[in-house]
């Protein structure tokens, strides 16, 4: 109780501070520009009959369009591009599969976690079985990633060729340019699900890191952070959070994924 | 060899998400070359007779400018105009506009050069029978000597504008949903068709480049032929 | 500070310094190989065989109209789906090349491709400035030439091919120029040159403004240098006298 009548009058000392923060812009403007991937199935991918970015990080931006009243305008991004387009203000929000990290986090804000997944590898069957093949292996990646961080930290002698986006990387394997390419989980499970000779490839069944995916929120926009987590809390009590999932990973999608974590899980 | 992919998609990589969402694609692809040909047109003219017409430490300056425009790839100046300007600054410039001001100060440094030069070729005969006329600098330039440089510059002009076609695709850096990009995008989504993907591109890009090649010999054509009729 | 932030760590300036040794190898690499590419494109054309000449202007046409990323694409991407699957592993194993005095180690399959398309881009340019420069002189010399007894290929070695070469100096320099500007694409196909390594300093500190500058300053350094060589040397007693008007 105590500290929810903090939170109240932090939040009204913070907005009774005159001045118009980027909350105020964007009803202003009445539209929530989001930074979206653009090839990354089921995140983030252009839909083949309406055109339109769709996926389950869309899902989540429209529901924070309608929640702060106004239109929502999409920016398709690469992995690279996505902290760029918020330090520079070109967007208000990035829902991109986002991973949190403690550097980035010095960079901009991110929200509570809303999915979570971890580092895997895809590569042709019977090629990859354990991480101690990877020192050694070719293994293409995303640039401006964190999995190409961790793969360059923790396994220094394998060799990291980095592609502006996962469906590159992946021509790359599959023409045999590398031998492995490496993202999030759930991910490659969405990009595999959509190739058409899907049975000569495998992600084997070990990860070797656990990622938080967030909303990437402007540094210091704390009315702003405060809807978005208020918004995704209530997400999650309503159950629409789950039926957004299941839209995606449920049973009877293209890359069913039980799920493991609830927003809110973890702070 | 798969053509289908192009077919299913064929009215996304010629107009994007249009009439549904902003124009992409081809079309997006003929609006940034159009306005980036004009805008290079004019920064070359200025910046050209700029060079031409001074002297002294302004020129040197001038020089110093053109050479790094000249000198910076255009992905770099594309990066600048996107990401690090607003920072710097505080004012962004939209995608489109963007690309238009990076291809345009690019292509204009190289312009500026072949007007310079162009002005630079015209005899001097031409400048003094201009001031014996009464007519001061600026008008005999304009009214004797650029009618007849632009003729000698007009070859540098097409081959500017075909690389401005060409370099439009470097848009697809910063996420503008040009020819390059819906292109990548449809190879992202298909994913096992590269070659039929970039393939049908390419001729794509060939057809625009050679028809406005053509084009523009075939104008310079006919106004030489009147030129010479006239004469 | 501010925008700029702390200064970078050392480890992160040697990783741009890496990226701008492969830029200046490369470019050096395709700049040689192209400008042999060149030569040998503009000697089809002058050859006034139809099936020679049909091929080295088809071979241009297409290359200089049509974007230099969706080239790099097609071979990187598009061209290695074609290729024998033994080919492509061939190529993506690590070979060492023993000669007697050095060992090459086989480049990556990014760094063949690159330099691939880069030669094919810029060797279709530099066959144009080739063409221009033996088409820029004055015909009048050569059938002097010509009227002094010296055989038809003399003529052109003596007479025309200095001069064309003086002609063509400064341009095919320009295109060297391009040449280290374009390689700045490669970093599309995973070729770890300088904007790849920018790029990747940038996802590591975020200190984007330190990592673009470092690389625009040591392209625009590499450039201007390598044009103040060209001018250099066209100025030089040498080169003019190689190619001294009669």
């Amino acid at each position: 109780m105590r500290r929810l009548f903090l939170l109240l009058i932090a939040s009204f000392l913070a907005s009774g501070a005159a001045h118009a923060d980027r909350l105020d812009d964007i009803k202003q403007a009445g539209v929530l520009r989001v930074a979206a991937f653009d090839s990354n199935p089921p995140f983030g991918f252009v839909d083949p009959d309406s055109k339109q970015i769709v996926g389950l990080d869309v899902d989540y931006a429209k529901v924070l369009a309608d929640k702060l009243g106004v239109k929502l305008e999409l920016r398709p991004t690469n992995p690279a591009n996505r902290i760029p387009l918020l330090t520079s203000g070109k967007v208000d929000l990035v829902l991109a599969n986002f991973t949190i990290t403690e550097e980035r986090a010095k960079q901009l804000d991110f929200s509570i976690p809303y999915f979570s997944s971890g580092q895997q590898f895809l590569a042709k069957k019977g090629t990859l079985t354990s991480p101690d093949q990877l020192n050694g292996l070719r293994i293409g990646a995303d640039k401006g990633t964190t999995n190409e961080i961790v793969l360059r930290r923790d396994f220094p002698k394998a060799v990291v060729v980095a592609f502006d986006d996962t469906p590159f990387a992946f021509t790359a394997l599959r023409n045999g340019n590398v031998q492995a390419i490496t993202q999030d989980g759930p991910k490659l499970v969405g990009l595999l699900a959509n190739v058409p000779d899907r049975e000569n490839y495998e992600i084997p069944p070990f990860t070797i890191s656990d990622d938080y995916i967030g909303v990437g929120i402007p540094k210091g926009e704390k009315r702003l952070a405060d809807v978005v987590n208020e918004t995704l809390l209530e997400l999650e009590a309503s159950g629409k959070a789950a039926a957004i999932y299941d839209a995606w990973f449920g049973p009877n999608t293209k890359q069913p994924l039980p799920r493991l974590f609830k927003i809110g899980d973890k702070k | 060899m798969n053509f289908s992919v192009i077919s299913d998609n064929l009215d996304y990589l010629l107009v994007g998400a249009w009439p549904n969402g902003p124009v992409g694609g081809l079309a997006l692809t003929l609006v940034l070359s159009a306005l980036s040909a004009v805008a290079s047109g004019l920064v070359g003219l200025v910046l050209g007779i700029g060079l031409a017409m001074s002297a002294g430490w302004p020129k040197r300056l001038l020089v110093v400018v053109l050479g790094f425009f000249r000198a910076i790839p255009v992905i770099m100046l594309i990066f600048w105009t996107y990401f690090l300007l607003p920072i710097l600054f505080g004012f962004s410039v939209p995608e489109i506009g963007t690309v238009v001001v990076a291809l345009s100060l690019i292509g204009g440094a190289y312009l500026s050069y072949a007007v310079a030069a162009g002005i630079e070729s015209i005899a001097a005969g031409q400048w003094e029978a201009g001031f014996a006329l009464g007519l001061g600098r600026w008008r005999v330039l304009r009214l004797i000597v650029l009618p007849q440089a632009l003729h000698a510059m007009a070859p540098s002009f097409v081959n500017q504008w075909t690389s401005l076609v060409k370099d439009t695709s470097l848009a697809y850096v910063i996420g503008v949903p040009e020819l390059s990009f819906v292109a990548a995008q449809v190879n992202n989504r298909a994913m096992v068709y590269p070659t039929e993907v970039f393939l049908f591109v390419g001729v794509v890009y060939w057809c625009l480049c050679v028809s406005l090649d053509r084009f523009a010999t075939a104008l310079a054509n006919r106004r030489g032929a009147a030129a010479e009729g006239a004469g | 500070m501010g925008v700029f932030g702390e200064p970078m760590a050392l480890r992160y300036l040697i990783w741009l310094l890496e990226g701008f040794a492969v830029t200046l190898l490369l470019s050096a690499a395709v700049s040689v190989a192209a400008t042999g590419l060149g030569i040998a494109v503009c000697g089809l054309k002058l050859s006034g065989r139809r099936p020679l000449v049909i091929l080295a202007d088809t071979y241009v046409s297409i290359i200089r109209n049509t974007p230099l990323l969706v080239q790099l694409f097609f071979w990187y991407f598009g061209a290695s789906a074609l290729m024998p699957s033994g080919l492509m592993t061939w190529l993506n194993t690590p070979h060492v090349l023993d000669a007697v005095l050095v060992s090459l180690h086989w480049p990556a399959f990014e760094t063949i491709a690159g330099f691939f398309g880069l030669t094919l881009y810029a060797g279709a340019y530099i066959a144009e400035e080739f063409r221009a420069g033996i088409n820029g002189v004055d015909p009048a010399q050569r059938e002097s030439a010509m009227a002094l007894g010296l055989r038809p290929a003399l003529v052109f070695w003596l007479v025309v091919l200095p001069q064309a070469v003086r002609i063509a100096w400064l341009p095919v320099v320009g295109q060297y120029l391009n040449t280290i500007k374009n390689t700045s694409l490669t970093m599309a196909i995973g070729l770890a040159e300088l904007s790849y390594a920018s790029r990747q300093v940038e996802t590591e500190t975020f200190l984007t403004f330190q990592a673009f500058g470092i690389a625009t300053i040591l392209y625009v350094a590499a450039v201007a240098v390598t044009e103040a060589a060209g001018h250099a040397v066209a100025r030089s007693g040498r080169f003019a006298w190689a190619t001294q008007r009669p």
